[in-house]
């Protein structure tokens, strides 16, 4: 089995959000946004669809203004910090803002706001920068306030290093004081970077958990090929931000009242709020999840990675698989909801087949990898290594030192 | 490069002397040149001076990890960054190494410390490149390692102006990998530093003919 499992930009289902104002917009099929003139020299990069050489982060910037982002809000951290310069730099030429705000908590306070009054908002951060807004976040998450975070995971605990991990896996997927009803992808290239953070505005607008492109320093800072377009030049459709409260009529007369809370006063009601929002989660899962998978029958051992490191994984993969060994591969897109029935799937069937989870972490996939399979008792093997890239010779050498010893037929 | 796998090229030197740029320019000179290229540097909590590593991979297939553990071209420029590189050798690595009896200009990481943001910028440290006599450089004892010297800074100063001593490295560079055609890299240079140029036509003219001469560097010294 090899395939790539990715969903459109835009799915239009029943799913969409539980409560609040929609205007019926998304029930109805959506309707396409109100193109801006993308004119000049920077519209003209769109336009074209040319093929450019850029950083990671200058790929955001690009991707938040092709996704008709209205406003950025952030706070200075590296190394995310290129994204808000080259927004800053975009924007004006659009009729696009930015804040800087005092910090990042109050970064993610002013996307929320902005989202209420129908603003599409976005932020960047990581590090600790990302653990402060996880207050914002969990408010997001309570009220169903849209918003786009791109996070360039540095290293960690602390300021640890301003330069490259995975370690804020399980702070992003699951942070906050709540049950991590969250959006998101974790890419592993450049264009990825551009398509996800599109597609991100779309899934945060149509659903209204907050939702989350998880890039890396690595991705943030090095320099690759990348195409830029106009989602329209490709048939997907833009969902528009509108405001989430004051809509038209009379509030009570002509439409429900929209009453946004993040605060119940008895447990029962706000179980009956959560009970509401993971049936809506639930269901959003199978239209959202996405995944990349490469195992047949005689798959011995199973990669799994996922973000940059799924790069490596896949390149040790091939030179692996040219030696004659019998590797596979599996990356979770999505690793929040995690692809789990795919990956039970992939595993489920061959009780010989051992793991191989490689991570920049010290096992934060790996605990959602044993979380998914549950009861089925293949053997796990890691390569851990927190704070610090993988190279796909130092998998290679994993999968070598594990294989079995050649056996000897009866001579 | 034959044989599919990414050619990897590593650039280790003082913040200041312009790695960074030789890495930036030889992957977009790549990228143009319709291969597949990615470029990443090394970056500290110090904003000022310490030891500078571009990572450069050049393949004609997709490229995977930014990183890697063994460098086909490791170029060194400065004592502190040999050292700091020394683990990227194996049997076959072109070790390109500065080998004027200049030292470069390193910026003491304690004291970039003690004295933050008012440290002296890298920018400023290129104009000193190669100012102070020292030893030459020595390539170290590793197995099959095909060492090749050149005098970039001497040339540079002697014969240029200091601040071209990063172009004539790359043209080394441009020439020892043969994947890359000199004309586009020069291109690469023109694009890098386009208002640069316009502002002062005679760096332009400065920049090409350290590129000319990093390339007839190889060919001079008759170790390729």
């Amino acid at each position: 089995m090899k395939e790539v499992v990715r969903k459109g930009c835009t799915v239009f289902s029943d799913h969409g959000p539980a409560f609040g104002w929609d205007g019926g917009l998304l029930r109805k099929g959506g309707r396409v946004i109100k193109e801006t003139q993308l004119t000049g020299e920077y519209g003209a990069v769109l336009e074209k669809e040319q093929r450019s050489f850029m950083t990671g982060n200058e790929v955001v910037a690009w991707a938040a203004l092709a996704a008709e982002a209205d406003f950025m809000y952030g706070y200075p951290i590296t190394p995310q910090n290129e994204i808000m310069h080259y927004w800053s730099r975009l924007a004006p030429h659009f009729g696009r803002g930015f804040l800087q705000t005092e910090d990042e908590m109050a970064a993610g306070f002013a996307m929320l706001g902005g989202a209420l009054v129908g603003k599409k908002t976005f932020c960047a951060t990581a590090g600790p920068g990302n653990i402060l807004m996880q207050e914002p976040i969990a408010m997001a998450e309570m009220m169903q306030i849209p918003g786009v975070w791109i996070i360039q995971q540095r290293g960690g605990p602390s300021t640890a290093t301003v330069i490259y991990s995975q370690q804020e896996l399980r702070l992003t997927t699951a942070g906050g004081n709540g049950e991590g009803l969250r959006i998101v992808y974790s890419t592993a290239s450049h264009q990825e970077l551009f398509e996800y953070t599109i597609k991100a505005f779309n899934r945060a607008w149509q659903y209204r958990f907050p939702t989350f492109v998880l890039g890396d320093g690595y991705q943030a800072k090095l320099r690759e090929a990348v195409t830029l377009f106009r989602p329209a030049a490709k048939g997907w459709t833009l969902i528009p931000a509108e405001p989430l409260v004051r809509g038209p009529g009379i509030p009570a007369l002509d439409r429900e009242p929209v009453h946004l809370r993040n605060t119940f006063n008895i447990e029962e009601e706000l179980y009956a709020r959560l009970e509401e929002q993971l049936a809506a989660y639930e269901r959003l899962t199978p239209e959202v999840v996405e995944w990349e998978v490469e195992v047949g029958p005689e798959t011995e051992v199973l990669l799994v990675a996922h973000g940059i490191v799924a790069r490596a994984a896949k390149q040790a993969q091939k030179m692996l698989n040219q030696q004659g060994q019998k590797v596979g591969y599996f990356r979770p897109i999505t690793v929040r909801p995690f692809p789990g029935t795919a990956l039970r799937q992939a595993v489920g069937a061959n009780p010989n087949l051992r793991l191989l989870v490689v991570e920049s972490a010290y096992g934060q996939l790996l605990s959602m990898v044993k979380a998914e399979l549950y009861g089925l008792t293949n053997p796990i093997d890691t390569l851990l290594k927190p704070g610090v890239g993988v190279t796909a010779e130092e998998i290679v050498a994993t999968v070598t030192k594990r294989a079995p010893k050649e056996v000897c037929h009866g001579g | 490069m034959a044989d599919g796998k990414a050619l990897k090229i590593i650039i280790a030197g003082e913040g200041g002397q312009g790695v960074q740029s030789i890495g930036e320019l030889l992957a977009e000179a790549a990228f143009q040149a319709g291969k597949q290229a990615l470029y990443i540097p090394n970056f500290g909590v110090e904003q000022r001076g310490g030891v500078s590593v571009a990572y450069v991979q050049i393949s004609d297939e997709e490229i995977g990890a930014p990183k890697f553990l063994k460098a086909d071209l490791l170029t060194v420029l400065s004592k502190r960054s040999a050292e700091r590189t020394k683990g990227y050798l194996k049997p076959g690595t072109i070790y390109l190494y500065e080998q004027s009896a200049l030292e470069a200009p390193v910026i003491d990481d304690r004291a970039v410390g003690i004295q933050g943001y008012e440290t002296v910028a890298p920018e400023a440290f290129a104009k000193m490149v190669g100012d102070k006599a020292g030893k030459p450089a020595t390539p170290p004892a590793a197995p099959a390692l095909r060492p090749i010297g050149i005098r970039a800074a001497q040339t540079a100063k002697a014969e240029l102006t200091p601040r071209v001593f990063n172009i004539i490295v790359l043209g080394a560079i441009t020439k020892l990998i043969k994947v890359l055609p000199p004309a586009g890299v020069k291109e690469a240079i023109a694009k890098k530093f386009r208002a640069k140029f316009r502002e002062n036509p005679e760096l332009e003219e400065l920049n090409f003919q350290a590129f000319a001469k990093g390339l007839t560097m190889i060919e001079a010294e008759g170790m390729q």
